[in-house]
């Protein structure tokens, strides 16, 4: 059996950055994820904001780290070779209750330490972002939000671990975990493994996990949303992350101008209760957001819609047994800052369990936190001093001078072959995500790694061939080639011509 | 790669008819570009027949249609680059292309013929919710899958959309052993042409389902079903399946323009043509229009004015100038020849009256 002196549960964004943070020191570490690649759950459905830290409370660690996490963002996305957006957010009001918000929500930010927020007036709204809606009342301009791909970082946090030492046990779903005098042995993907720390941060399933060695005290209660996607077409209706405060009490739009040029529309609020993974949408909630969108940008082109996404946000209660029932009594509020879970019981044993917005933004110092928890309660760690916090980016030809990208075409010809024509995409960015250190190994995976295929055809025209140099580089048959989990296969076989 | 004064960009039946055209007007400098590794653009994956009636007198597969404009244009000295694509068409007329062996390089033009076909709508773009698993493609690319790549990707179908593309799928995988439950059409009648209504649907019993549409799809590896919704009384009804087919619209290809256009009006030098210009029911109107848009894009080189553009012929509504009778009827199964008549047009076969549908 492997020995390991940590293991971490999970390959989301909270994960891939907690083993990286691990590796910082000098310890066995592996991490074990359930699907076959990392960020294949709520790290790939979200809103892909980063915070400026004005929306939480003050004195929380969740506005700490927030707040920090944002000023410090390019710099991570830099070390990383992640593409980042720094374009500022702007929350708009209609009306008086709205204004209100925007005015509570300075006054939260300023003390949070977030720096440059101003009240606008609804004329400055409006020379920003002309295609607002006239009705706007004023707005709360926020420069140090942003926006990334959340797979992109994640897949480089991933990779970056897995270079300063840490391994990665992918098709590994954690089936059993049984506390041993010095430590835990887990059963994962049919294997046994030995840790002497576990960091649970198995996102929707994370208090399922931790109930494998703990009595039940925190439970997910999930709730679904919705996205839209607008074509690169809709580039530059927006200019700024838009926030809109509605004036009735509820949830408004929010609305992203996405590092690839698209818009992101979403998400709706929708009660779901059940863990679905597959993330279905809604047609309550993708209505609603045609309709907020018609009153927020008028001009939305929502003709433009290339794809519309389910996601789903993991809301934490805590949970108690109720002694005359039997049953478990869930709080009415759910918990609202960020815990490191610990129990009595199980010494060693940090869980995350629920960490939503703003986790995304707070990937990097929740991942620093877990991982130095883990390494004061094991004690006698030492340093890594070949810990390297940079990772080098993948080559993206569009960002190439033309003749940059002439010369890296005449050293390799693939790189010259565009097999993704809506994004530009060519075979030979395809064929490099495949042998990334942590490669694509599905057609999704080639998508979140590339970008093929996410354009205004949705892989109409390169599916096929992308399932076709998946099976070359990878020496498999294209009928063993999935579109993302196990089970979703797209050809079945050649069985003529 | 030396300037040239004609670049076509595709090399569908409407690019390689743009080049004989050009070159048959006095050009002599054209380049042809192709993003694939051979001509024929769509043509090469559609296998039935059909093509040609009204240029040819007969009934050709794509492959053949697209051969004989194959074979005439290797017979020209005109410059060809297959496995290449343009992936920059810059304001003042010059085209970056890609290519594997071609490499990178600018290629100034003094005229630019847009022939970049068209795309298929995707499913992101309908109101249908649910999950997105593996088993959804869209008509033309589940036939380039069967017809180029002789891959299996289905056993239990349901077709989205009576557009021709989808209609012509059913039937090949009914051919093929496949079950197809039902083509689904959300309007009243039949999207595509009625003459493969009756040849792809009626003649193999595949059931068309007018006023329907998936609303939901289920599954969460691979499609399991579909909700269907009856548009006239709102009923719904799940549908197992593990296939979706959708043929719900195809949308012109031509961001190239847009980016060459800035935005505004098209610059004098660009011409689109065939399915880039908008989306044409039968191939020989799109081979007759590129021909004439290579015409007239060797005419601007020559003049450097440029007249007003060709003519489109719109389906088949307006016949031909002075071709009578080589345009066909596109409303019955045999495509029968039209001929004019004292109150317009008719069928020469069938004696219909109104031999185009209504839209």
């Amino acid at each position: 059996m492997e020995k390991y002196d940590v293991i971490v549960i999970g390959g989301g964004l909270l994960g891939c950055f907690t083993a990286r943070a691990l590796t910082r020191y000098r310890l066995k570490l592996a991490l074990l994820e359930a699907r076959e690649d990392v960020c294949t759950g709520i790290s790939r459905a979200n809103t892909a904001i980063i915070y400026s830290g004005a929306d939480t409370k003050p004195g929380s660690l969740k506005s700490e780290m927030c707040v920090r996490s944002a000023q410090t963002f390019a710099n991570l996305c830099s070390q990383l070779g992640v593409r980042y957006s720094p374009c500022g957010s702007l929350m708009i009001s209609f009306g008086p209750r709205g204004e209100e918000v925007l005015g509570k929500k300075m006054a939260q930010g300023k003390a949070n330490g977030v720096r440059g927020l101003a009240l606008l007036s609804r004329e400055e709204v409006l020379s920003i972002e002309p295609n607002v809606s006239p009705a706007v009342t004023a707005g709360l301009f926020a420069p140090e939000a942003g926006t990334v791909i959340p797979w992109e970082l994640g897949i480089a946090a991933a990779e970056n671990a897995l270079h300063n030492g840490a391994e990665f046990q992918f098709n590994s779903a954690v089936t059993r975990i049984e506390k041993v005098p010095d430590g835990y042995v887990l059963e994962a993907g049919g294997r046994p493994f030995h840790a002497r720390g576990i960091i649970n941060c198995a996102g929707l399933y994370a208090d399922g996990l931790h109930e494998m060695v703990a009595k039940p005290s925190v439970r997910i209660y999930p709730e679904a949303g919705d996205y839209y996607i607008l074509d690169t077409k809709a580039s530059g209706v927006i200019r700024h992350i838009i926030f809109h405060e509605p004036e009735e009490k509820g949830k408004g739009l929010t609305l992203v101008p996405t590092v690839d040029g698209n818009i992101l529309l979403g998400p709706s609020k929708i009660p779901s209760g059940e863990k679905n993974d597959a993330f279905p949408t809604s047609k309550e909630g993708l209505e609603w957001l045609c309709g907020l969108a018609e009153q927020v940008i008028p001009s939305l082109p929502m003709e433009h819609v290339i794809r519309s996404f389910g996601a789903v946000r993991p809301n934490p209660f805590y949970v108690r047994h109720d002694p005359d029932t039997g049953l478990l009594h869930r709080d009415d509020k759910g918990i609202s800052d960020f815990i490191l879970h610990e129990t009595d019981g199980a010494p060693n044993f940090l869980s995350f369990i629920g960490i939503k917005t703003p986790g995304l933004t707070c990937a990097l110092e929740l991942g620093l936190y877990a991982a130095d928890r883990m390494a004061a309660l094991l004690g006698n760690l030492q340093p890594n001093d070949a810990f390297n916090p940079n990772n080098p980016a993948p080559l993206r030809l569009k960002e190439l001078s033309e003749e940059a990208r002439a010369q890296r075409v005449r050293e390799k010809p693939s790189y010259g072959r565009i097999v993704c024509r809506c994004r530009g995409i060519s075979e030979g960015e395809i064929i490099d995500s495949i042998h990334h250190s942590i490669g694509a190994k599905t057609v999704d995976g080639v998508k979140r790694r590339t970008g093929a295929g996410s354009g205004r055809c949705q892989g109409g025209f390169c599916t096929q061939r992308i399932i076709e140099i998946l099976s070359q580089e990878l020496g498999i048959p294209v009928c063993d080639i999935q579109k993302d989990r196990p089970g979703s296969k797209v050809i079945g076989g050649k069985d003529h011509g | 790669m030396a300037d040239c004064e004609i670049l076509v960009i595709g090399g569908g039946p409407a690019g390689m008819a743009a080049v004989l055209g050009a070159w048959e007007a006095g050009c002599r400098k054209i380049l042809l570009v192709e993003r694939s590794e051979q001509l024929g653009g769509i043509l090469r994956q559609c296998l039935h027949s059909g093509f040609g009636l009204a240029t040819f007198g007969e009934e050709l597969t794509g492959p053949e249609y697209a051969r004989r404009y194959i074979q005439r244009l290797q017979g020209l000295p005109v410059d060809i680059l297959t496995d290449t694509s343009v992936i920059e068409l810059k304001p003042d007329g010059t085209a970056l292309l890609s290519g594997a062996v071609s490499g990178l390089t600018n290629i100034k033009a003094a005229a630019v013929i847009l022939a970049s076909g068209c795309r298929e709508r995707p499913i992101g773009t309908l109101p249908v919710t649910g999950t997105r698993p593996s088993g959804i493609f869209t008509a033309g690319a589940a036939q380039k899958m069967v017809n180029l790549g002789g891959y299996d990707f289905g056993q239990r179908f349901v077709i989205l959309g009576s557009g021709d593309v989808g209609m012509i799928m059913a039937r090949q995988l009914a051919l093929l052993g496949k079950t197809i439950i039902a083509v689904l059409e959300k309007e009243a009648r039949c999207g595509g042409l009625e003459r493969n209504r009756i040849n792809c649907l009626e003649r193999f019993n595949i059931p068309l389902r007018t006023l329907c549409t998936v609303t939901r799809v289920h599954g969460s590896a691979r499609v399991e079903g579909v909700t269907v919704r009856n548009l006239s009384d709102g009923h719904e009804e799940y549908i197992a399946c593990d296939t979706l087919i959708t043929s719900v619209g195809l949308i012109p290809e031509r961001e190239l323009a847009e980016q060459a256009g800035g935005g505004g009006a098209l610059p004098d030098w660009l011409y689109l043509c065939g399915n880039a210009c908008y989306v044409h029911d039968l191939v020989d109107d799109v081979t007759y229009e590129g021909e004439a848009i290579g015409r007239a894009a060797a005419d601007f080189v020559r003049t450097g004015r440029k007249k007003a553009a060709p003519a489109i012929m719109n389906g088949t509504r307006t016949a031909v100038n002075g071709k009578a009778g080589k345009t066909i009827c596109i409303a019955c199964p045999k495509g029968c020849p039209l001929v004019k008549t004292d109150t317009g047009w008719s069928g020469a076969l069938c004696g219909r009256k109104d031999p185009v549908p209504s839209e």
